[in-house]
């Protein structure tokens, strides 16, 4: 069976394996090795609808598989283990319920030693990690898959998972960007969902009031109180909630909840916010008779976010940032500005608040692609990696006219002898150019000159064009 | 006059913007400072978005990212009108920890002091520069003032601009009442370093 697009072969029966034909191979030698074989392609549809008894079997074991793809899924341990009493027993069952279809089970702390566990084993096998980090630091970089840069580590000599995530950080991240920083993490046993087998047991907290609460006042404290005990002690596991469950119990005994949720984890201050809107919206609309007798918050929708965030602490942790804030607080703060930005975009309007990113051009104002903040990136008109030969040298003018007015400039000889600027003339003390634009010539423009003019005053970037001089650039 | 010679460290701290501090920036365009003021913005943008007031729509980001801010990080906000001018400044400062602002001609004095107090309170940094004249008295913890630039690199028409070096004033509160004149090198990266200080005579003082 060939997968179309990349043209190797993903599977073939065991005629073809005994013709020497592997996963993997070129589908030309696998037709060269094989010429008798009939090649079909791989159809993932037709595959999920065959892998679905696999996973309805798992899912008889412990209602909870995340299915990946075709073939591949992810079975949270911890409520399973909770309910059969033992990881061994779990895996037993697991096992019995998919080893007739050949499967193989890899048991780890995270998903990507997982799956490398199921990998590194055979058809039908189990195997169980018990050290996340020392399995991982064992594996080829191959296992990160077939990547670009997988094959450029190799090149500079690293070829083990443990060689990978021995390298700091930040030294990956500024050679290769996100990319770095995920194969980092994955190679350091860090992906996704760190979430600890086993949870030591509910995380929800939890507080009854002897005396009902009934003012709002009261009722704030309690949930400041009661969010700081929950965050820090889901902090402390290594793991963040994207979901809350707000349970009020009335003095009358009514019950109330609702369950708040948020695409980034919530932070102590967010979530002590939406208990305290949720508990005021309750007490002001008059639906906690009697006051609150009892809180209680329960979490759910956990993620390793929480853990994570400090590994970008050091990626942050250098020149003079430390006194803006400490990663805790980069969503909060992150949220209130992009409050502010849209409070001024209001004032002034959309095309007025914007965002500029690098495209290619010759002149400075020509190497920004505005847009407006808060729209989608679209793709740059001129990609700024092309060669852009004749483009003004780096430092960049810091103030650029979009549209440049004219300055008088004299001339003597071809040299620029002194500029106007306001109402004095400055002589000038050194100039660089002519560098030679070549206009649009579709749109009529002719040819200009480039020169970049220092005065006692400052230095300036001036283009001139039929005779006239424009400033297009201040080195400001 | 006295002169002695500082900490280096100490030096560099006169040109960080610090959370709830105000620095005003004053010289005429060409003199170096929108450049200083965005390399400013740099480590907090670290964190957070940043934003430009950009009065003249005359402000060139690829400046920001050479001094080290993130494309992405850096939000301009073009303001022409100086009627609308206090109170968008007020309201980017209420939750941008740091703010680069040109400040248009016809903006009150009480205006300015009332939004330096406002930085204070909300912990943000801001970071003022006149277009014209000066900032009123007691509005800015360091007020910087360019004192000169020389360009090297550039002969008759030969060579490119390389680096700069400008000659600073930095005098305030921040600056410990006293004067000091700074010496600072920027090559167009991100290095902006202060290459000597001086510390003139206390204020007030007879020099001598």
């Amino acid at each position: 069976m060939v997968e179309s697009a990349i043209q190797r072969v993903v599977a073939c029966n065991t005629h073809a394996a005994a013709a020497g034909v592997e996963a993997g191979m070129l589908r030309r030698q696998a037709e060269a090795l094989c010429p008798t074989g009939v090649v079909l392609d791989r159809l993932p549809e037709v595959e999920a609808i065959g892998f679905e008894m696999v996973v309805s079997a798992v899912e008889d074991v412990t209602p909870r598989v995340e299915v990946a793809e075709p073939g591949l899924v992810f079975v949270p341990l911890q409520g399973a283990v909770r309910y059969y009493g033992s990881e061994a027993e779990v895996v037993e069952r697991v096992h019995s319920a998919v080893g007739t279809h050949g499967g193989r089970i890899g048991v780890a702390g995270g998903p990507f030693a997982a799956r490398c566990a199921a990998a590194a084993v055979g058809d039908g096998g189990v195997m169980v990690v018990g050290d996340d980090t020392g399995f991982l630091a064992s594996l080829e970089v191959g296992a990160l898959g077939d990547s670009d840069l997988v094959a450029t580590l190799r090149w500079l000599g690293i070829t083990t998972l443990g060689e990978l995530s021995s390298l700091p950080r930040a030294a990956l991240a500024s050679r290769f960007g996100q990319q770095g920083i995920e194969v980092h993490r994955l190679a350091a046993g860090e992906d996704r969902d760190p979430v600890p087998r086993l949870l030591p047991d509910d995380p929800a907290v939890e507080q009854r009031f002897e005396d009902p609460l009934e003012t709002l006042d009261q009722a704030g404290f309690a949930a400041r109180r009661l969010t700081h005990q929950l965050v820090s002690g889901l902090a402390r596991l290594g793991v963040a909630a994207h979901l809350v469950v707000v349970e009020a119990e009335a003095g009358d005994g009514s019950l109330h909840h609702r369950v708040w949720r948020s695409a980034d984890p919530f932070t102590e201050s967010a979530l002590a916010d939406r208990v305290w809107w949720q508990l005021r919206a309750w007490i002001e609309a008059g639906g906690v008779p009697g006051g609150v007798a009892r809180l209680r918050l329960a979490p759910d929708d956990l993620s390793g976010e929480g853990r994570q965030l400090p590994m970008l602490e050091h990626l942050w942790g250098t020149g003079g940032s430390e006194a803006w804030g400490r990663w805790q607080e980069v969503i909060p703060a992150r949220m209130e500005a992009e409050r502010s930005i849209a409070r001024a975009q209001a004032v002034l309007g959309a095309d007025s608040v914007l965002v500029a990113r690098p495209q290619g051009g010759r002149l400075p104002g020509d190497r920004v692609h505005w847009r407006p903040w808060g729209e989608p990136v679209g793709s740059a008109e001129r990609d700024p990696g092309d060669p852009w030969p004749g483009s003004t040298p780096a430092p960049t003018p810091a103030l650029a006219p979009s549209d440049p007015p004219m300055i008088e400039v004299e001339w003597e000889e071809g040299m620029p002898v002194r500029v106007r600027l306001g109402a004095r003339w400055e002589p000038v003390s050194s100039w660089a150019g002519p560098w030679r634009l070549t206009g649009r010539w579709w749109k009529g423009e002719g040819p200009a000159d480039r020169y970049q003019i220092v005065t006692s005053v400052g230095a300036f970037l001036c283009l001139v064009r039929e005779g006239r001089t424009y400033l297009v650039g201040v080195y400001d | 006059m006295t002169l002695t010679q500082p900490d280096p460290p100490q030096m560099q701290d006169l040109l960080q913007l610090r959370p709830g501090w105000v620095v005003g920036l004053v010289g005429s365009p060409g003199s170096g400072l929108t450049r200083l003021g965005l390399a400013m913005l740099a480590p907090p943008a670290r964190l957070a978005p940043v934003v430009a007031l950009d009065v003249r729509g005359w402000l060139c980001p690829p400046a920001a990212w050479e001094v080290g801010i993130e494309p992405e990080r850096l939000v301009v906000v073009r303001c022409p009108q100086s009627q609308a001018w206090p109170a968008v400044v007020a309201a980017l400062l209420e939750g941008v920890r740091a703010v680069y602002a040109e400040v248009p001609a016809g903006v009150g004095d009480n205006q300015l002091r009332r939004l330096g107090a406002l930085a204070r309170a909300r912990r943000s940094g801001l970071v003022l520069r006149p277009l014209r004249g000066d900032l009123p008295a007691g509005v800015a913890h360091i007020r910087v003032r360019a004192e000169a630039v020389a360009w090297e690199g550039t002969a008759q028409g030969h060579g490119r601009l390389r680096e700069r070096r400008l000659t600073l004033q930095a005098s305030g509160k921040g600056a410990a009442g006293m004067d000091r004149l700074l010496m600072v090198e920027d090559d167009g990266t991100d290095a902006l370093r202060v290459v000597s200080g001086l510390a003139a005579a206390p204020a007030g003082r007879a020099a001598g």
